[in-house]
């Protein structure tokens, strides 16, 4: 008997050894860097423009700062990539070996089937996470342009680390259930898509389907008297996103924008996962008439719209919730994937071999 | 054949597997005992592979047992996998690796300690010939050279049953022989080696027993004595083939020319009646250079099964 750990590590490095020893593994990670500097730059140079500009218009704001906007920015960057590449580099872990017939000649050996799909996780999620660790250097740069809190740092790098883990194990569980390595690291790529993009559009497409009507206030000018007159008002269709706004929490860029906590600049927030956040967030309220009301007097309104900083306030958090969802999608994923490679093995297509 | 006390060797009784409606193995049962290489011949399709598969942990049967030194590879798969080696039809390596550290890892992964699988592969480097490839990835290797490194993988944890799937396919003459040598040697050491082939010409050099298969089942000893006692073809080459010619006509025997025409096979009846023409025909004279059977036992028994089989 082998140590759980031991062989589940033993499994891993054998994976990284063989993967770090490609070329393309190291353009990649190259080309990763190379867009991570030029996004660093823009950044840089756009938030230092704009601040020159406030400093000459005397309204030098020293709480705006380039550092969260840049930090977030390149977080992004990183799940972007890495949810691009984790795919390919875990989609055919065991239907790869299978085809290269390493993987018959692990299973005689004493590693049991929980440690060799642990173990291609462990590596696939590794080699996903070293998008992050290339990424460093720019972190620590928006880091030195100041105003980062640390919680924003903390949360999301936890939260960055959790969604490739995830697209990692849906990757490997994927290459253990399905048996040609095209088609599953095709499917793992559709179930990032789907997440990523088809949140998004199922979220658009439900709006608009589960339109409510709302009752419109009105208000004319009457030329003649010269008064106000409020009017019935009106009905018409919006879209009832309040309904349809739990679809965005399995969304991973969402989950990363709900989960680090939000630091304001006035009552605005001072980067891009807040932007995102109050966006998604704002989904839940109820459709309010007012903000469709047409005033033809031109009565100052009573400055009753929402800032940034009560929509969060008034709302409920959900990146938990796509969390673990995400995370019993993968831990199902992974536990068929044991199941189905076991040896000795019950079921075989017929025409396939195991060696 | 008790639980308690577990016999060693290989033991197959009614084993039968197949895959969706197509059976691989319908009705298979030998012994392979220890000490000793036993050779398991069939045709492509006889179901080789499979029934190594089964004996591998690789695969549940439908119907029927196994025991692999006394152990039931489906519901002791591991402690049959600590005790038994499996070389594989198929070269898989793993491609970027040494072939040092190939075999150092998986001497990990059968749970030696890091030293430990150091020393191992230093030496079943040394003995399978790899020495001077030992630093180079498994990728550049030819097929005979893979086969060498598979050979040693199976070795790694120093099985007592070695099941060898082609083992000597893709492999030179001098590294043919050096296999069969180590094999006897393997053998020797009181493992049991299952040996699967179609090359009959390989596995007569080094089998002590064979297992013959026919369409997913061993075909049973009275058949295979039987073929064995079977008429067979001698070979017979001469200095004068006119002189041959005529002291097998005065012999009555049934000769067949072949393409040389030095050379004539004929028919005879056992090793007695073949130390008997070979004795008349020396004596009248007909320079004999070669006397030997036109195939070898294996083969022979083969063919005369397979010839039974399709009448």
């Amino acid at each position: 008997m082998i140590g759980f750990w031991r062989g589940l590590w033993l499994i891993a490095s054998i994976e990284l050894r063989q993967r770090v020893r490609g070329v393309a593994w190291y353009v990649l990670l190259g080309v990763f860097v190379l867009l991570l500097l030029i996004v660093t730059v823009l950044l840089g140079i756009t938030f230092a423009l704009t601040d020159s500009a406030a400093a000459e218009a005397g309204v030098a704001d020293d709480s705006s700062s380039a550092g969260p906007a840049i930090f977030s920015t390149i977080i992004y960057f990183a799940l972007l990539l890495g949810t691009l590449v984790a795919p390919a580099l875990s989609g055919n872990a065991i239907n790869g070996d299978r085809d290269s017939g390493t993987l018959a000649t692990t299973q005689v050996t004493l590693i049991t089937t929980a440690q060799l799909v642990l173990g291609k996780f462990l590596a696939a999620w590794l080699t996903a996470l070293a998008f992050l660790g290339v990424a460093v250097p720019f972190l620590l740069v928006a880091q030195i342009l100041g105003g980062v809190p640390g919680s924003t740092i903390g949360v999301s790098i936890l939260v960055l680390a959790a969604e490739l883990g995830i697209v990692s194990a849906i990757g490997v569980g994927l290459s253990g259930i399905i048996r040609r390595p095209l088609f599953s690291v095709v499917v793992t790529y559709l179930i990032v898509a789907a997440l990523s993009v088809g949140t998004l559009i199922g979220f658009s497409l439900g709006g608009i389907v589960l339109q409510t009507r709302v009752n419109v206030p009105a208000s004319s000018y009457d030329d003649g008297s010269g008064t106000c007159q409020v009017e019935a008002g009106y009905t018409m269709s919006a879209p009832g996103f309040d309904k349809v706004w739990w679809m965005l929490a399995a969304n991973p860029y969402v989950v990363l924008a709900d989960a680090v906590p939000t630091h304001f600049n006035g009552n605005e927030p001072d980067d891009l996962f807040g932007f995102i956040k109050v966006g998604v967030r704002s989904a839940q309220l109820p459709i309010d008439p007012a903000s469709y009301s047409y005033d033809d007097c031109g009565t100052p309104r009573n400055n009753d719209r929402p800032t940034s900083r009560d929509i969060i306030d008034r709302t409920v958090p959900s990146w938990f919730v796509g969390l673990l969802l995400q995370l019993v999608v993968a831990a199902a994923l992974l536990l068929g994937a044991t199941r189905l490679t076991r040896a000795p093995s019950g079921r075989l297509a017929a025409g396939s071999r195991i060696a | 054949m008790s639980e308690q006390e577990p016999v060693r060797g290989i033991s197959v009784t009614g084993l039968a597997r197949s895959f969706g409606a197509v059976p691989a193995v319908r009705d298979v049962s030998f012994e392979a005992a220890p000490g000793k290489i036993t050779a398991l011949v069939g045709p492509n399709g006889s179901g080789k592979t499979t029934l190594l598969l089964m004996l591998a942990t690789l695969l549940v049967p439908d119907r029927g047992t196994i025991r692999i030194d006394g152990r039931d590879p489906v519901t002791q798969s591991r402690e049959v996998r600590a005790v038994m080696g499996w070389m594989p039809d198929v070269l898989g390596s793993w491609q970027a690796l040494t072939v040092r550290s190939t075999l150092e890892l998986t001497g990990r992964l059968y749970a030696l300690s890091k030293p430990a699988a150091a020393a191992r592969a230093a030496e079943l480097i040394h003995t399978v010939d790899l020495v001077e490839l030992a630093e180079r990835p498994t990728r550049v290797l030819s097929r005979g050279q893979k086969q060498r490194l598979s050979l040693a993988r199976s070795l790694v944890h120093n099985p007592s049953v070695l099941l060898l799937d082609e083992p000597a396919a893709g492999l030179d003459p001098g590294a043919r022989i050096a296999l069969r040598d180590l094999l006897r040697r393997l053998a020797g050491e009181g493992r049991t080696i299952l040996l699967a082939s179609h090359v009959l010409a390989e596995l007569e050099e080094v089998a002590d027993d064979a297992v013959f298969l026919e369409a997913g089942a061993t075909v049973d000893g009275a058949r295979i004595a039987a073929a064995r006692s079977q008429a067979r073809g001698w070979r017979i080459r001469t200095l004068d083939p006119a002189a041959l010619t005529a002291a097998l006509a005065r012999e009555k025997a049934s000769a067949e020319p072949t393409s040389d025409p030095a050379e004539t096979v004929v028919t005879l009846a056992d090793e007695a009646a073949a130390a008997k023409l070979l004795a008349r025909l020396v004596k009248a004279g007909v320079p004999v250079s070669a006397f030997a059977p036109s195939v070898g036992d294996l083969e022979q028994t083969f063919l005369d099964l397979g010839s039974e089989g399709s009448r």
